[in-house]
């Protein structure tokens, strides 16, 4: 069953008073429980387009269909998990992981074992108490996972959410988010531009082309999970994508050199 | 390491309060313009004694607190506004940035047309004081809050005056407290000035009574009530509310 959908989404960037085209005619399909990644070279409007989904940008033309309905404005229903420092630092861990069911109107009570059965999950039942400068990065990334699952959300949106992460707590956070999506079921879009990110998350990968921002092809990964970071198998993936992409990395430093 | 820093500010007021005395002793400076630490000491314990100095404090600090909270939360009223239209920025706020020029005294003869010499007058003086910076710092505050924060306020579902009180001011905290503090300090020379020139009860009162009876140890041992109420509000209130908000932001040195 159709989750999301983006119909021909158009977006447009004044940069120094020329307009540029950030985004040129996205169609993207999601599926019920899909696990989409897209990855792509910096800059090629890959984030626009999921703050787009969210609801945070609105495109030039084109709309988003989520369950068939059309959406332009934020909404618990797709909760983001952010590249870095969006957790607030006047809250406690757990009131941060409360905060959009706070906003909701939810009873204390009810928020309160909703916080605790995702604190739970992503093990960080020690930590509640703790504000954020206390916490690790990858720790950080852990609340920011907990309380945009607390939403219970239609669908979860990353931005590049483990970026910043050194690579052993990386791998340890994507099998988790594996493990996370098998249970909740949760139907995902998760932006990265990093290839073995991609291959080991996806179920489907969006490879984005840039300028004009398109997706250039959309490569599906049927392989057991949850997969390891150094699985060999996961190889012809990685490279089937690098080749789309390298055509892209060296059109675009032709260009820049012109 | 905190208990040393103690021990020196014990022995550096220590030793003024003994240099004070040397020169006195010297009486190269007539007793009139100098009193000794002692006399000080006696019209402190004095009025002490008989209540007149915490009535002139409790007078003095209701005045204050009233004013600096009318002028906090209409301070933060306007900031938010100039953050967040940019017509009133143009406007109300080029007029802000003028009135913020104005010393707390130099609003005491308008005060006195508008209320006459009473609470009220000292109150609008105060406020006059520090609604003008707390505004502008509450501007910059809500200008300077990260992108982000306010991205996952909204995605999370908070829009409107939800967005105002759970993420925007809370994230330009760091910014408001540096208003606060600005703030209070023009409040209190507001507070003292007006009661001076008002001549109603309250330590700037005392201040002009001792002028009245040329009474220079009234007067020195009041400046010196001023000045430590100053130190007490700043250095118990205000710095361990913002030590504690640079912590907790992370931004602590």
């Amino acid at each position: 069953m159709t989750k999301l959908q983006a119909k021909n989404i158009v977006k447009h960037f004044d940069h120094n008073g020329n307009s540029v085209v950030a985004l040129d005619g996205i169609n993207l399909n999601v599926d019920e429980g899909d696990f989409v990644c897209i990855v792509g070279p910096s800059g090629c409007g890959k984030s626009t387009f999921l703050n787009i989904v969210a609801g945070l940008e609105k495109p030039d033309s084109g709309e988003i269909l989520l369950n068939g309905n059309p959406i332009s404005t934020p909404g618990p229903d797709r909760t983001m998990v952010f590249q870095e420092g969006a957790l607030f630092p006047w809250l406690k861990v757990i009131d941060n992981v409360e905060f959009g069911l706070k906003m909701a109107g939810i009873p204390k009570d009810e928020r309160r074992q909703i916080s605790h059965s995702y604190l739970d999950m992503m093990q960080l039942t020690k930590f509640a108490d703790s504000y954020i400068y206390q916490l690790s990065t990858g720790m950080k990334q852990r609340v920011a996972i907990a309380r945009a699952l607390a939403m219970d959300p239609e669908i979860l949106l990353m931005d590049e959410p483990f970026a910043a992460l050194d690579s052993q707590t990386r791998d340890l956070l994507l099998v988790e988010l594996q493990l996370i999506w098998e249970r909740t079921k949760k139907t995902i879009i998760f932006v990265t531009h990093n290839i073995s990110e991609s291959v080991i998350l996806g179920n489907k990968v969006e490879v984005f082309k840039n300028r004009p921002s398109k997706i250039k092809k959309e490569i599906l990964i049927d392989y057991r999970r949850p997969r390891l970071a150094e699985d060999e198998n996961l190889q012809k993936y990685y490279h089937q994508i690098l080749d789309e992409l390298k055509s892209e990395v060296i059109a675009r430093t032709k260009e820049d050199s012109q | 390491m905190k208990i040393k820093s103690l021990y020196k500010q014990i022995l550096f007021y220590a030793g003024i309060v003994a240099v004070w005395q040397i020169i006195f002793l010297t009486h190269l400076v007539p007793e009139q313009a100098l009193p000794s630490p002692m006399q000080v000491g006696q019209v402190l314990v004095k009025e002490t004694s008989d209540g007149s100095l915490l009535y002139a404090i409790a007078n003095s600090m209701w005045r204050l607190v009233v004013g600096l909270v009318i002028a906090i939360v209409g301070g933060m009223i306007i900031g938010i506004f100039m953050a967040k239209v940019e017509a009133v920025n143009q406007t109300i706020g080029s007029l802000i940035l003028g009135l913020q020029s104005i010393p707390s005294v130099a609003w005491v003869p308008l005060a006195l047309l508008w209320f006459g010499p009473t609470d009220a007058g000292v109150i609008f003086v105060t406020v006059a004081g520090a609604l003008f910076a707390i505004s502008i710092n509450t501007h910059s505050g809500i200008k300077n809050i990260p992108p982000t924060y306010l991205a996952a306020g909204r995605n999370m579902g908070a829009s409107g005056l939800q967005l105002v009180t759970n993420v925007m001011i809370p994230a330009a905290l760091p910014y408001l407290i540096t208003g606060f503090k600005q703030g209070w300090a023009y409040a209190w020379r507001g507070v003292i000035a007006a009661e001076i020139i008002f001549s109603i009860a309250g330590l700037g009162f005392l201040l002009n009574l001792g002028k009245h009876d040329k009474d220079i140890s009234q007067v020195s041992g009041i400046l010196i009530i001023v000045m430590i109420i100053g130190i007490l509000v700043d250095g118990f209130v205000f710095k361990k509310i913002e030590a504690k908000i640079l912590s907790r932001w992370g931004l602590s040195k």
